[in-house]
């Protein structure tokens, strides 16, 4: 088991790693040109070229990297070219704003899936089951963008309810921010919820299906005790990667939906460092978010394991510890 | 009791609505409203005070309140700043700081009497002091200031100096009698002396607002500055925030969360749902964008003054504005000075598609086939150049046209493929615009045109005095930019701006906006 994890979590640092080179060297073939970018179009040439000796662009890419990742390593994230601020504490910000939305998206996004995934499969056939399958595909090809500005125009136009974007930027607080999560978490909820609830119902169906499913209906136990103490468990195991890459998804700044709503996020910020190529803030943005899915992938294949005995299983036979059974 | 909605009137009218709100910038094909666009700003009595909120894109997330600097907050400036001259709406330059201001006979020794009895927002008087080293902070190289090559080539640091406290002299090395209408540059606004390092935070001008905050790319507050000289504005307060993307901009004013949209040119369908939807409303800055289309001198495909005539004769551009903006602006016919500025050569090309055809057999170019280059830079580019190629394929021309990215459009594409479609704003005072854009060798000169006559003919009307022969050989100019230029001015557009039915008085032309007069009603 130790050994398991161990090798898990070196397969996820490799990854890491692998992700910050291609983050690096893929920002360092930008085209255009960082210093125009900064200095404006109306920059003269002396001016560019002081900016570039000042940012460092001259020097090679590899020794850049070293550097970079050197700095990761330490906790230096370097400054923005833009505003010369420290990367950490802009990101730390934007990832703090996002996390006010994706935490109540994925809390209630991810309870609400469920249990619909799960009553659908119990109606299977039935109405709820059709309803339930249509509206969630029905959501799930509508693109997040028609789903936000449809709710903007209903509930910040229409019935002035909610803000439709947020005013005061990085400067904003919770009190301005509360108000302003609300449409942005419901979009996130309903785009996402659809890919929970199928993979839901088609796992329970496939679960309620099995012998021993049948085997503890039979020997009389309630239909309810069935469902949530014998069916849900295994149900879920399929479903946690995909609920795994939707909170990565979500963690990782929606960058489509905090544009339009002015939202001050993660993806907000990564939209506002490709315009102006602040090379250290995309590449830290980048690397954040490839750090996010590796933990939330890892986590999910732990859950899994800690559920399901039989993932535990098959590497342990390789393993030869027959001793570890009882752990 | 039961409501009885149409079926066909709920849908129609939803997905109208919608539609139109997602094509802001989705290109969506939604069912348009049958609405016209108001052509003019509401005028009124506004209710003395209020608390006007403004979107605007923010420059960068490095931009400053230091006008000279090419990331200047623009939409503050005029707020706090004040320049020596401003323009009026038909390009005149008239007083601001300066309240007058005459030249010695050769127009190369300028004097500028002041204003007196001004104060900075921090109490300090407004003296001659602050201007000169306001204007050398603008030629200060270590600033960059897109406006110091056009006022260094006139003079140095050391020729600009206080006489006394209320007058300002400029020796320049050669004559201008053009020269006053350079000062009205945005980038040119009067800093307190000394507060170069600090200005861009601090905001300290003699305007008619006060800076209370102001955070780079984020919000920021004005209030009234009660002793302005020129009275109090109307608003109490002005609040500035930084909304990025163009349909949360637009969502943001239909919301009533803002009441106005700076620099924010509307596209067609979402003017309409602006418009349509109530409380909010549309105005506009007319000939705001200056379109053109710059055939490259020095490519091989141009080289021949042949095929650049035909080019021109080809298209008619009273169609492309049609097509390209609904009829929202001006046709240029190749003339650069935008309609109703002083100066403006009232002449009009012929369009003539078959001599067109001619030329170009002639030069031995029959079927001339190029690449015209455009760019989701700006909305319009693109229906632009897609209505050019449409128009002179009629004399047997064919443009293909190319695509290429926002992001370097300006850096790789500008002033180095053969033929694109580019734009700039309009408000450039008549001898920069003429000098800044089609003087040999200036680093706008989008067409790389040279031309030593046209170059001759600029130097001339700088250095006569006399206002009507100088203004016949600025006419002269524009003559010879329509005739032989390599530079095409298809159209020049109006910028449909977005703001709320309860503003009045809204007024902005060039780089001028009337931060005095504007009010809200209540």
């Amino acid at each position: 088991m130790a050994q398991l994890l161990i090798r898990r979590i070196l397969t996820s640092v490799v990854t890491l790693l692998l992700a910050s080179f291609l983050v690096y060297f893929a920002t360092s073939a930008l085209p255009g040109d960082v210093a125009q970018q900064l200095l404006g179009q109306d920059a003269t040439e002396e001016a560019l070229a002081q900016m570039r000796e000042d940012l460092g662009l001259e020097q090679s890419v590899w020794a850049g990297y070293a550097a970079w990742l050197g700095g990761i390593l330490t906790g230096d994230l370097g400054t923005s070219l833009v505003s010369g601020e420290p990367v950490a504490g802009i990101i730390g910000g934007a990832f703090g704003n996002t996390l006010l939305i994706a935490v109540p998206a994925i809390v209630i996004g991810v309870a609400l899936s469920l249990a619909l995934g799960v009553a659908a499969a119990v109606r299977r056939g039935r109405g709820a089951d059709t309803s339930i399958s249509m509206i969630s595909l029905a959501a799930m090809s509508i693109p997040e963008f028609v789903i936000a500005t449809l709710l903007v125009l209903v509930f910040a136009i229409a019935m002035p309810v909610f803000p439709a974007v947020v005013l005061m930027g990085d400067d904003a607080g919770l009190g301005d921010l509360l108000p302003a999560v609300w449409l942005p978490v419901v979009t996130l909820v309903l785009v996402m919820a659809a890919y929970i609830i199928r993979a839901m119902r088609s796992s329970t169906i496939d679960t309620m299906a099995t012998e021993y499913a049948l085997t503890a209906e039979l020997k009389g136990l309630r239909r309810r005790d069935v469902l949530l103490r014998h069916v849900v468990p295994t149900a879920l195991l399929p479903v946690l990667p995909v609920i795994a890459i939707n909170i990565a998804w979500l963690l990782g700044g929606v960058v489509v939906v905090e544009t339009i709503f002015n939202y001050p996020g993660l993806g907000a910020l990564m939209i506002d460092s490709v315009s102006t190529r602040d090379l250290p803030v995309l590449q830290a943005i980048a690397i954040v978010t490839a750090t996010v899915y590796v933990s939330v992938n890892l986590v999910a294949d732990l859950l899994a394991m800690l559920i399901d005995p039989r993932q535990r299983g098959t590497t342990r036979s390789r393993a030869a510890a027959p001793k570890e059974e009882t752990a | 009791m039961s409501v009885h909605l149409s079926r066909r009137t709920l849908l129609g009218g939803s997905v109208g609505a919608l539609g139109a709100v997602a094509a802001a910038n989705l290109s969506g094909c939604g069912v348009q409203a049958p609405l016209s666009i108001p052509t003019a700003a509401r005028t009124g009595t506004p209710a003395p005070g209020g608390v006007m909120r403004i979107a605007r894109p923010a420059a960068s997330a490095a931009e400053t309140l230091d006008s000279a600097s090419s990331l200047n907050a623009y939409e503050y400036l005029g707020a706090l700043y004040n320049r020596l001259v401003r323009q009026d709406e038909d390009g005149t330059t008239v007083p601001d700081l300066a309240e007058e201001w005459d030249s010695d006979p050769t127009a190369s020794r300028w004097t500028f009497r002041l204003r007196r009895g001004v104060r900075f927002h921090d109490g300090r008087e407004f003296t001659a002091e602050d201007v000169v080293y306001s204007i050398r902070h603008v030629l200060d190289p270590e600033i960059g200031s897109p406006q110091a090559d056009t006022l260094a080539s006139m003079f140095g640091p050391e020729d600009v100096r206080a006489i006394d406290p209320l007058t300002v002299q400029f020796d320049l090395q050669a004559a201008n009698a053009e020269f006053p209408s350079l000062l009205t540059s945005y980038h040119c606004y009067i800093i307190p002396d000394g507060s170069a390092a600090e200005i861009g935070t601090t905001g300290i001008g003699t305007g008619p607002f006060v800076l209370e905050s102001f955070t780079p790319a984020g919000p920021g507050v004005v209030v009234a500055n009660e002793d302005y000289f020129d009275g109090r504005p109307v608003l109490d307060r002005i609040e500035f925030y930084s909304i990025q993307d163009a349909t949360a901009r637009v969502n943001a004013l239909l919301a009533g969360q803002v009441d106005l949209l700076a620099q924010t040119n509307l596209d067609h369908p979402t003017a309409r749902v602006v418009t349509g939807t109530a409380g909010t409303t549309v105005a506009r800055v007319e000939n705001a964008q200056w379109y053109t289309i710059p055939m490259l001198y020095s490519s091989e495909e141009f080289s021949d003054p042949r095929v650049r005539q035909a080019m021109k004769l080809a298209y008619d551009p009273e169609a492309i504005l049609r097509t390209a903006l609904q009829g929202e602006g001006d046709a240029g016919w190749d003339n650069p000075v935008p309609p109703g500025m002083a100066g403006r050569l009232d002449y009009q090309r012929e369009y003539d598609p078959e001599r067109a055809g001619a030329l170009l057999a002639e030069a031995g170019k029959e079927g001339f086939t190029t690449t015209l280059h455009t760019s989701a830079y700006e909305a319009n580019l693109t229906p632009i150049a897609t209505a050019f190629a449409d128009q002179v394929a009629e004399a047997g021309i064919t443009l293909r046209i190319t695509n290429v990215s926002a992001d370097s459009y300006y850096t790789s594409s500008w002033m180095q493929t053969p033929l694109m479609v580019s734009y700039f704003a309009t408000g450039r005072p008549l001898d920069q615009l003429l000098n800044q854009i089609f003087r040999s060798g200036s680093g706008y000169n989008e067409s790389l045109w040279e031309n030593q006559q046209f170059d001759e003919l600029l130097d001339a009307a700088r250095a006569d005095v006399n206002e009507s022969t100088r203004m016949q050989k600025y006419q002269d100019a524009q003559q010879l930019i329509i005739d032989e230029s390599p530079h095409m001015t298809p159209l020049f557009g109006d910028r449909l701006v977005g703001l709320s039915e309860r503003v009045v008085n809204y007024r902005e032309f060039g780089f001028e906006f009337d931060y005095l007069g504007i009010g809200l009603e209540d």
